[in-house]
C-alpha cells in the first residue's frame, strides 16, 4: 500500500497535504494575511506538477488492488489539468481579496476540487470514479457561490440539484453494470463484456453511466444549468469551470468508451443524437444573447458537443484529435476567462456592449483576448484551426454515415463564429466622447496568464507537429 | 537569379509588413506608413515583374518550407508547400497590382485608423497571394480562412468617410456567407483527402498526388459538390450572391477595388484548381449544369444592374455578371475556354478596379452616388470625363481594350465546347449579355456626367494626380492586353 502511494500516487498526496496545510492556516493565521494563501496554492500545485515525474507509467501501473492506475494517458491529463489548476490560482486574487477571511478555506476548497479532477483521470473502478467525481463537484458548489450576490447563490443551488440528479442516474447505471458482471473493476467488467453477448440491460447500463456523467459537461438532458451557473459565478472560477471537469470528465469517458462500455454499439448513436442536439441548442441559443459569460457559456457547451461527437466514434485516431482538441481548447478558455477576469477587477459589465472601445485602452491584452476568442471560432494562425480541422477529419473518416452529422456540425459552426464575432468587435469600435477614458489594468499574474495562453495559442497553431505527435503517442498507449 | 526569387518571401513579405506596421515601435505618423506600405508593395510588384521575366514554362517555381527539418502536419501529410505555375503567375502579378493601385488611392479615401488599415490591407494581400500560390489543400484553406479576417475589418471599419451601422453589418454578411461556404470546402477537402489517402495510399493533400479516378462515383459527386458551393460563395453564383452587393457598396474605394479586382477571382481560381483540375471526371459531368448557373449569371444580373440607382451598386452587379463569363469558359473544359476565363479575370480586374476608382472619385466630390440626383459633372471634371468614358467603353466590350477578348473567347470556346450542346445554347444566349451591358453602362455615364448640373456641384474639383496615374495605368493596362492578347494567353497555354 506504501508502496503504491510512492509509485503513483504522489502528486495527489503533495496536494492533500498542501489542503491540509490551507486548512491549517485558515485556523492559526490572523485574516491580513490572506495574500499568502494563493502562493501557498500556486507552490501546492507546482510541487505535484514537479511530482508527477515520479509517477509509474511503463508499464500501465495498477495500485490498491487495481483501482487506481497510471499509464501515460493518465499522466498527461493530470498535467493539463494541474497546468489549468494552477493558471486558475494565479487568477483568484480579485476573489480572496474580497474574501479575505476565507481566503485560506476558499483555496482549500479549490485544491479539494483540482485533487478531485486528478484523481477521476486515473481512476480504474467505479467506486474510486464516483466518489473522486463527488470530490470534484462539492467544491464547485462552494465555488460558484464564492461571488457576492444573489445570482451566485442561485446558480451553485441549480448546479447542486443538477449534479445530485446526474450522480443518481450514474449511480443507478453502475449498480446495473455491477449486477451484470459483479465487478466495478474497468478492466474486469471489461473481460466479461467482450466474452458476451450485448444484452438489452448491459445498453441500457452503460447508457444511464455515460449520460450521469456527460450531463456534468452540459450535453443535453441536462445542459440548462450551464448558463444560470455561468452567469453566477466570478470568472477565475469559470476558468476553472470551462476547463478542468470537462478535461477530467473526458479523460474518463474515453476511457470507458473504449474498455467498459465498448461492446454496446447502441451507446454509440444515443451519445452522437445527443451531442448533434446539444450542438444545436447551445450555437442557437447565443444568438440573440448580450451577456458575454453566457455566450461563454454556450461556447463551452456547443465545444464539449463537438468533442463527445468525436469521442463517440471510438479509433485511436479519433482518440488522438480529442486529446489534441480538449488541450488547444483549455488553453484558449483559460486566456478568455484572464481576460475577463481583468475586466471583471476594471469593474466592466457582463454585457457585450460594456466592452466598446476596450482595444484602444489596452492593446496588448485586448488583443490576445482577441485573438483567443478566434481561435475559438477556428481561425488560422492559432491552434483552434488546426484543432477544429483535426477532429472534423477524424468525424470524416469515421464513415459515410456521419457525414450529415459533420454537415450540421459544420453549418453550427457558422453559427458559432456570429456569436464570437459579436465578443470581439464592440472592442474595435472607438468609444463615445461621454465614456470616461480609463485605461485596462492588470496585475502581472493575469498578464502573465493572459499572454501566455495566447502565445501558446499561436506556437501551437504555426507549429503543430510535435504536439500531435504526442497526442498520437498517448493514444495508442491506452 | 533563380535563386533570389522565392515564393515564401513574395507570399510573406506583405506579412512581416503587415506586423511591422501593427507593432507598438512602428512610427504612427500617417504619412509615414502611407508611404511604407506603398514602398513595400511596389517593390513586391517589381519583385513580381522579375519572376515574370525570369519564368520558364517547362518548371514551374516550387519552395517548401520545412519546420525543424519535418513538414507542417506530418501525421496528415500536409505540407507546406507553394507552386507558381502559369496561372499562378498571372494572378499573382495582378494581386500585386492591383494593391498597388489601391494602395495609392487609399491616401485620398482613408482619412482614420492608418496604421489599422495598412496592416489589415497587407494581411489581405499576404493572404490572396497564399492561396494563389500554396500547393497543398489544407493550406489553400489556411488562406482562404486568413483572408477573411482582414478583409471583415476592411470592410466594417471605420474609415472617417460616412460611416454607419450598414457597413458593420454588411461585413457580417460577407463574413458568415464566406464562412458558410469554406465550412463546405472543409467537407470537402477532409473527404477528398481520406478517400486518397483510402483508395491510393497516398497521405498527402498536395494537388498534384490526389487522383480522382479511384474514388467511387457517388463521393467524387458529393466533394465536387462542396467545392462548388464552397467557391460559388466566393465567385459568386447566383443564389450565394447576395452578400457582394452590399459588401461591395458598403467598403471605401481601395477595398472595393480589391474586393472586386482580386478576392472574387480567388472563387474562379479555387474552381480550376479543384474541379477543374483535381475532379475533372466529375467536373465534365456536372460542367453543363454549371454552365446553366453561369447563364443566370450573366443575364439575370445584367438586368438587375440595369435597375440600380447607386452607381456603385451598377458595377457591383456588373462584375457579377462578368464572372457568369469566366465561370463559363471554365464549363467549356477546353484549352481556349480555360485561356478565356484567365485573360478575362485580367481584365475584368483592371476594369471594375477603375469603374470603382471613379465612382469613389464622383462619390468624394459629389457626396452622393444616387444616379438621379448626379448629372452634368463633365462640365467640371472632364479628365474624369474622359477617363470614364475610355472604362465604359471597355467595359461594354469594345474592340481594342482587353475585355473584348475575353468576351469573344469566352463565347466561342463555349460553342466549340466538346461537353454537350447544353453549352452551345448557353454560349448564343449569354450574347444579349453585351447589349444589356452596354445598356446599364451606357446608362451609367449618361446619367452621371452629361445633362444639366445641379448647383450643389459648382465648386468641384477634377481629378488629383494620385487618381490621375492611377486610372491613367489602368488605362494603359487595358489597352496594352487589348491589342497585345497573346502576352497573357501564352503563359497560360504553357
Amino acid at each position: 500500500m506504501i508502496n503504491d502511494i510512492f509509485n503513483i500516487l504522489l502528486p495527489q498526496f503533495c496536494l492533500g497535504i498542501f489542503i491540509l496545510i490551507q486548512i491549517l492556516c485558515s485556523m492559526f493565521l490572523s485574516p491580513r494575511s490572506y495574500k499568502y494563501s494563493r502562493l501557498i496554492s500556486a507552490i501546492g500545485i507546482s510541487l505535484s506538477i514537479v511530482l508527477l515525474t515520479t509517477v509509474q507509467t511503463e508499464p500501465q501501473y495498477f495500485g490498491f488492488k487495481g483501482s487506481v492506475m497510471a499509464d501515460s494517458y493518465t499522466l498527461l491529463f493530470q498535467f493539463v489539468i494541474l497546468l489549468c489548476g494552477f493558471f486558475t490560482v494565479l487568477l483568484t486574487r480579485n476573489l480572496i481579496r474580497e474574501k479575505k477571511q476565507n481566503a485560506y478555506t476558499f483555496q482549500a476548497v479549490l485544491l479539494t476540487a483540482v485533487f478531485g479532477a486528478v484523481n477521476i483521470v486515473s481512476a480504474n473502478d467505479f467506486l474510486t470514479l464516483f466518489i473522486s467525481l463527488e470530490l470534484l463537484s462539492f467544491p464547485l458548489y462552494f465555488l460558484i457561490c464564492a461571488k457576492k450576490g444573489y445570482y451566485s447563490k442561485e446558480a451553485a443551488f441549480k448546479y447542486l440539484i443538477t449534479s445530485a440528479v446526474s450522480s443518481g442516474v450514474f449511480l443507478f447505471g453502475v449498480s446495473y453494470l455491477y449486477g451484470i458482471t459483479s465487478s466495478l473493476n474497468f478492466s474486469d467488467i471489461y473481460e466479461i463484456v467482450i466474452e458476451r453477448e450485448t444484452s438489452l440491460i448491459y445498453v441500457f447500463a452503460s447508457v444511464l453511466t455515460v449520460l450521469g456523467l456527460i450531463s456534468k459537461l452540459a450535453v443535453f438532458p441536462f445542459a440548462n444549468w450551464i448558463i444560470d451557473v455561468y452567469k453566477g459565478c466570478e470568472t477565475s472560477v469559470l476558468a476553472f469551470m470551462s476547463t478542468i471537469p470537462k478535461l477530467a470528465l473526458f479523460g474518463i469517458i474515453c476511457r470507458l468508451l473504449v474498455f467498459p462500455l465498448s461492446s454496446s454499439f447502441e451507446l454509440t448513436f444515443v451519445i452522437v443524437l445527443l451531442s448533434l442536439v446539444t450542438a444545436l441548442w447551445a450555437n442557437t441559443y447565443a444568438i440573440r444573447e448580450k451577456n458575454v459569460k453566457v455566450i461563454l457559456a454556450c461556447s463551452a457547451s456547443a465545444n464539449a458537443s463537438y468533442v463527445l461527437l468525436a469521442a463517440s466514434l471510438v479509433s485511436v485516431y479519433n482518440l488522438s484529435t480529442v486529446i489534441f482538441y480538449l488541450i488547444c481548447y483549455s488553453l484558449m478558455n483559460i486566456a478568455v476567462f484572464a481576460f475577463l477576469n481583468t475586466a471583471e477587477s476594471n469593474s466592466l459589465g457582463d454585457n457585450v456592449e460594456d466592452f466598446i472601445g476596450v482595444f484602444h485602452k489596452n492593446k496588448l491584452l485586448a488583443g490576445s483576448y482577441a485573438l483567443s476568442v478566434i481561435a475559438l471560432a477556428g481561425f488560422p494562425i492559432t491552434s483552434g484551426f488546426v484543432a477544429k480541422i483535426y477532429l472534423f477529419s477524424a468525424i470524416a473518416n469515421s464513415g459515410l454515415i456521419f457525414v450529415p452529422f459533420l454537415i450540421a456540425l459544420l453549418i453550427l459552426t457558422v453559427v458559432a463564429l456570429y456569436y464570437y464575432l459579436k465578443l470581439i468587435t464592440p472592442m474595435f469600435r472607438k468609444c463615445d466622447g461621454n465614456v470616461l477614458v480609463k485605461m485596462l489594468e492588470a496585475t502581472y499574474s493575469q498578464k502573465f496568464v493572459l499572454v501566455f495562453c495566447a502565445i501558446l495559442t499561436v506556437l501551437i497553431g504555426v507549429y503543430p507537429e510535435k504536439l500531435i505527435e504526442l497526442c498520437r503517442f498517448i493514444a495508442y498507449s491506452i | 537569379m533563380e535563386i533570389f526569387l522565392s515564393i515564401p518571401f513574395l507570399v510573406f513579405l506583405p506579412l512581416a509588413a503587415s506586423f511591422l506596421i501593427m507593432s507598438p515601435l512602428f512610427t504612427s505618423n500617417e504619412i509615414s506608413i502611407r508611404r511604407f506600405a506603398k514602398g513595400v508593395i511596389g517593390f513586391h510588384f517589381a519583385y513580381m515583374i522579375l519572376m515574370l521575366i525570369f519564368y520558364n514554362g517547362a518548371n514551374p517555381y516550387e519552395s517548401q518550407i520545412h519546420f525543424f527539418g519535418l513538414d507542417w502536419i506530418q501525421s496528415l501529410g500536409i505540407k507546406f508547400q507553394f507552386r507558381l505555375d502559369g496561372i499562378g503567375l498571372i494572378l499573382t502579378t495582378l494581386t500585386s497590382f492591383v494593391f498597388l493601385l489601391s494602395s495609392i488611392s487609399s491616401k485620398i479615401n482613408i482619412r482614420k485608423n492608418h496604421k489599422f488599415y495598412y496592416s489589415m490591407l497587407l494581411l489581405l494581400m499576404s493572404a490572396i497571394l497564399g492561396i494563389f500560390t500554396s500547393a497543398d489543400m489544407f493550406m489553400f484553406f489556411m488562406f482562404w480562412e486568413l483572408e477573411l479576417i482582414p478583409a471583415y475589418f476592411l470592410i466594417g471599419g471605420d474609415w472617417g468617410i460616412d460611416y454607419s451601422e450598414t457597413h458593420k453589418k454588411s461585413a457580417v454578411k460577407f463574413v458568415l456567407f464566406t464562412f458558410l461556404g469554406s465550412m463546405f470546402m472543409l467537407l470537402g477537402i477532409l473527404l477528398l483527402h481520406y478517400y486518397n489517402y483510402v483508395t491510393n495510399g497516398i497521405l498527402s493533400a498536395d494537388f498534384l498526388n490526389i487522383m480522382d479516378n479511384s474514388i467511387p462515383d457517388g463521393i467524387q459527386y458529393l466533394i465536387a459538390v462542396c467545392f462548388l458551393i464552397g467557391f460559388g460563395v466566393k465567385l459568386p453564383i447566383i443564389p450565394l450572391h447576395s452578400w457582394l452587393p452590399d459588401a461591395h457598396t458598403n467598403a471605401p474605394t481601395p477595398v472595393s477595388m480589391v474586393l472586386a479586382g482580386i478576392l472574387l477571382k480567388t472563387g474562379a481560381y479555387g474552381i480550376y484548381r479543384f474541379n477543374y483540375q483535381m475532379l475533372s471526371e466529375s467536373f465534365m459531368s456536372i460542367a453543363p449544369i454549371l454552365a446553366v448557373f453561369a447563364l443566370v449569371n450573366i443575364i439575370y444580373t445584367a438586368f438587375v444592374a440595369y435597375t440600380q440607382t447607386d452607381i456603385k451598386r451598377i458595377v457591383a452587379y456588373s462584375s457579377i455578371s462578368n464572372m457568369g463569363l469566366i465561370l463559363l469558359g471554365l464549363c467549356a473544359y477546353n484549352q481556349l475556354g480555360l485561356s478565356a476565363s484567365v485573360f478575362h479575370m485580367v481584365a475584368h480586374a483592371l476594369v471594375t478596379s477603375g469603374l470603382f476608382m471613379i465612382c469613389g472619385i464622383v462619390y468624394l466630390r459629389c457626396k452622393t452616388r444616387d444616379i438621379n440626383s448626379l448629372g452634368g459633372i463633365a462640365q467640371k471634371m472632364p479628365r474624369l470625363f474622359g477617363f470614364a468614358t475610355l472604362v465604359v467603353l471597355a467595359s461594354i466590350g469594345v474592340p481594342a481594350f482587353a475585355p473584348f477578348v475575353g468576351e469573344i473567347l469566352t463565347m466561342i470556346s463555349a460553342l466549340f465546347s466538346e461537353i454537350g450542346d447544353l453549352l452551345k445554347f448557353v454560349s448564343i444566349f449569354s450574347l444579349p449579355l453585351l447589349i444589356i451591358s452596354s445598356c446599364y453602362m451606357l446608362k451609367f455615364l449618361h446619367r452621371g456626367f452629361f445633362g444639366s448640373m445641379s448647383e450643389s456641384f459648382e465648386k468641384i474639383n477634377d481629378i488629383s494626380v494620385h487618381e490621375f496615374i492611377v486610372l491613367a495605368s489602368i488605362m494603359a493596362g487595358l489597352i496594352i492586353f487589348g491589342l497585345f492578347p497573346m502576352a497573357v494567353l501564352n503563359l497560360v497555354g504553357a
